[in-house]
């Protein structure tokens, strides 16, 4: 809804055959910037799917769906978040601690009980983000990173860095089962996205997401409890990191301390190349889910075009900043033809 | 001042939109209120006028519940106000349109009607009822804006109607409209009087807070006018003209305008010629000489901002020369270029683009010519206090206030920031782009004082002003703009407000190529 294409300000004073080409102009920058990322995500399947065509297989597809599964649910946390013009980079350790309290649980009980101790673990651990950036009023990116760091410590303590394996075969069936081929991750990370869309597209709260973080102080005029709907996003990010430290778990049927550390920046990544902005109010979940494809395209391509691990990560990092270039860019069309 | 304050209105049936009794509030060494009286009647717009720091924001806030009184008592339509805050005020009906726009830039005109309070079945948003809710309150008030459009790219009106729509929304009976017209166009003027019109005819009570004298005589019922934290008088707009409110206000006699400048021109300090901006401005000419004021009057669009920031280095895709020190170049293409030039601009947006607000008087005044403050990049404190200082006192800019952020300062005392922060500097040719909007009467004359006097010392001064009045009494010469052409320049002697006004809806002859 953030996004139809702007009419024109009804007292333009133009005449019809600049109203014209100013029209052509502005829809033209306006779609660009809005689908030009689609365009991009287009262009990068075909190209690897041309080097690889089991790139489309229902397998290959399946089985990355399952892989990103944890990375892409706290995508979806991530992307209210940032919405609201926060950050939440405690989701890297919070995701261990979360995968380690279900392997943990999982050794000694149920693993139904062992799911919902890891996700109320990422509910608290949001809390606590909340209470931190909201309550006491700390910049979100230090809080977060702060309480990154401790959560880390604590998981290291906990587990005196062994790995926690969980003899119970059916703890992996979560993470590692699948219907007809599907797997249950993939499923729960199409839940998530589908979900977290419609409610930041068609309700209330949604709403208040977006009002909060394109313009704070009119929201808390407006009768917006500002506070209340940031600190949401973060206990919503701390419950994603539950469900995503869950899956993982499951899939290992087993669970360490520092799992994986660089899975904030895929998330983040994810969640800025499909175009949200870090600055907050504009965004949505399809560029998430758009970020999330290019992202897991990138890293499936590299194995399926067989591509030396060294030039990698050249290519990632380059298709990134030029993914975010190119977005830049149409903003620059967009406004200067909307002035 | 004959102007008389109101009985204390006894045993009326029916209860006052807003009734305020001696309402005082006090902040560390000022008193904002003195034992303050108030009565909005329901179905009225009244006028409240007043110099800044008068206690205008002060009042208001006490009104919506943003600041608690420290005695006396609020009543709103008989209800006694004891809860504080934005929502317990909007419970009671009360609801301000803000000076600073409170849209939502990314978010549709829809959505930023219902903000915060969609309309909605359970927890789902019901758009289309409210796209249909919101043509019923665009008709309402006589305006059409697309409800999908996104509303940070609709003017300045626009955003402002659908404020006063969210009100409506919310069936808010009570408006605080605080300088609604600032920065509007003419055209626009004519459509936020016609809504406030509406308004009263559905019988909505409104407060309405200008420095536009003319407009507040016009458009208001009754006038009240605060002065230095006391209610000075209240009465019916009938009682009133614009003399008597601006004495009322000033608490004396007006000022008299400052004078025009003396004597035999004429050192022709800059020549302008050939300006163009694609889709903006159209070959503009003229000339500049030193000590003298240059107003460039225009409606909003008409490619005034434009030419000032052509002549500073920021417009992109400006073209044209410059004739300065008899040499001749294209107009400069960067902010440094136009400075070595002696060209400097003080731009029309203050928070934005004309103050680091977060920062005091002191680093905002002098960071434009560190260099000459820092040798050798080490900012000496005590020179730039001293510098400062300078500054301030040229400026009739209370010295002590120059360790406060710019944040905390009134309009008038950030115009003067604004303008303070080049003159260490000494630029031949001063740019200022609406050196008064939002400012009030006594700021305003200051401001007045402080241009005549500069280019009294020799600086050429180039003003735009959406006030014509202003342009007619203070510019020795005046370039019209219509449409980005320019229509003419009119000398001194040929100098009237019906010329300017004429020229600038492109009554008056087409335009000269």
């Amino acid at each position: 809804m953030t996004e139809s294409p702007p009419a024109l300000p009804p007292d333009a004073p133009e005449s019809r055959a600049e109203r014209g080409a100013s029209l052509l102009r502005r829809y033209g920058g306006v779609a660009f910037r809005t689908y030009g990322i689609i365009v991009a995500f287009v262009i990068l399947v075909i190209v690897v799917s041309i080097g690889n065509p089991a790139f489309l297989s229902q397998g290959n597809i399946f089985n990355m769906l399952s892989q990103w599964a944890p990375a892409g649910i706290m995508a979806v946390g991530m992307t209210y978040v940032i919405l609201t013009g926060g950050f939440d980079l405690s989701i890297a350790s919070g995701y261990s601690l979360c995968a380690v309290v279900a392997a943990g649980v999982g050794i000694m009980v149920d693993p139904a009980y062992a799911f919902l101790a890891a996700i109320a673990a990422g509910f608290f651990v949001g809390l606590l983000n909340a209470v931190l950036v909201v309550g006491v009023n700390i910049n979100p990116f230090i809080t977060t990173v702060g309480t990154g760091f401790i959560l880390g410590g604590v998981t290291y303590v906990v587990t005196k860095n062994a790995a926690f394996v969980v003899p119970d075969m059916a703890f992996g069936d979560l993470g590692a089962g699948r219907w007809h081929g599907f797997p249950f991750s993939g499923m729960m990370l199409i839940a998530f996205l589908l979900v977290g869309g419609l409610v930041l597209a068609k309700t209330v709260y949604g709403e208040a997401i977006y009002a909060v973080g394109g313009n704070r102080e009119a929201s808390r005029l407006s009768g917006i409890r500002v506070r209340t709907v940031i600190g949401s996003t973060y206990v919503l990010s701390g419950v994603c990191m539950g469900v995503a430290g869950t899956l993982t778990a499951s899939q290992l049927n087993s669970a360490q301390a520092n799992l994986d550390p660089v899975i904030i920046f895929d998330v983040l990544t994810i969640v800025v190349v499909g175009g949200t902005s870090l600055a907050g109010g504009f965004g949505s979940m399809w560029r998430t889910v758009v970020g999330l494809g290019i992202i897991a395209t990138i890293s499936n391509g590299f194995v399926l075009l067989d591509i030396d691990v060294f030039y990698q990560d050249i290519i990632k990092g380059s298709i990134i900043v030029g993914a975010l270039a190119l977005d830049v860019l149409a903003r620059r069309v967009a406004t200067r033809s909307g002035a | 001042m004959e102007a008389r304050i109101d009985p204390p209105v006894t045993s009326s049936a029916e209860p006052d939109a807003v009734r305020v009794e001696r309402v005082s509030k006090t902040f560390p060494g000022v008193q904002a209120l003195k034992g303050v009286d108030f009565v909005l009647r329901e179905g009225e717009v009244h006028g409240l006028v007043g110099e800044n720091g008068a206690g205008k924001s002060t009042l208001i806030k006490v009104l919506t519940g943003a600041y608690t009184a420290d005695s006396g008592n609020v009543e709103i339509f008989g209800v006694a106000v004891d809860q504080h805050g934005p929502r317990a005020q909007q419970r009671a009906g009360v609801a301000a349109i803000y000076q600073e726009l409170t849209v939502v830039p990314d978010m549709t005109a829809a959505s930023n009607v219902f903000l915060g309070r969609p309309m909605r079945r359970g927890p789902m948003v019901k758009r289309r009822a409210m796209e249909r809710r919101f043509r019923e309150l665009g008709a309402r008030l006589g305006v059409d804006i697309p409800p999908a459009a996104r509303a940070g790219d609709l003017s300045v009106a626009s955003q402002q109607m659908l404020e006063i729509m969210r009100a409506l929304q919310a069936d808010h009976r009570i408006l605080i409209m605080d300088e609604p017209t600032a920065s509007l166009g003419p055209n626009e003027r004519e459509r936020l009087y016609e809504a406030v019109g509406r308004l009263r005819d559905e019988r909505a009570s409104v407060i309405y807070i200008s420095h536009d004298l003319d407009e507040v005589l016009r458009l208001c019922d009754r006038v009240s006018v605060l002065r230095d934290g006391e209610m000075v008088a209240t009465a019916d707009v009938e009682a009133w003209d614009k003399e008597k409110l601006v004495n009322t206000m000033l608490g004396t006699e007006l000022r008299a305008p400052p004078s025009r400048r003396h004597a035999a021109d004429v050192e022709e300090l800059l020549r302008v010629e050939g300006v163009t901006v694609p889709g903006k401005l159209q070959n503009i000419a003229f000339v500049l000489h030193a000590g003298e004021i240059f107003g460039i009057a225009g409606l909003v669009g008409s490619g005034r901002t434009e030419l000032l920031r052509a002549l500073a280095g920021t417009q992109p895709g400006a073209s044209g020369t410059l004739t300065i020190d008899g040499r001749t170049q294209p107009l400069p293409r960067t902010v440094g270029r136009a400075l070595g030039l002696g060209i400097a601009l003080a731009p029309e947006d203050r928070k934005g683009q004309g103050l680091v607000l977060s920062q005091s008087g002191f680093v905002n005044v002098t960071m434009t010519d560190m260099s000459g403050l820092a040798p050798g990049a080490i900012v000496r404190s005590g020179r730039r206090k001293s510098a400062a200082e300078k500054i301030a006192a040229s400026l009739a800019f209370d010295p002590r206030r120059l360790g406060a952020p710019t944040e905390t300062l009134s309009g008038g005392n950030q115009q003067k920031l604004v303008v303070g922060k080049w003159l260490h500097r000494r630029p031949r040719v001063l740019l200022m782009d609406e050196p008064t909007r939002g400012i009030d009467v006594g700021a305003k004359g200051e401001m007045f004082a402080v241009m005549r006097r500069l280019a009294d010392e020799g600086m050429a001064i180039v003003m735009v002003s959406s006030e014509l009045e202003e342009v007619v009494e203070l510019a020795d010469r005046v370039l019209v703009l219509a449409k980005g052409r320019q229509a003419t320049i009119l000398e001194r002697g040929e100098l009237s407000l019906e010329r300017v006004l004429a020229m600038t809806f492109g009554v008056e002859g087409e335009a000269a190529a």
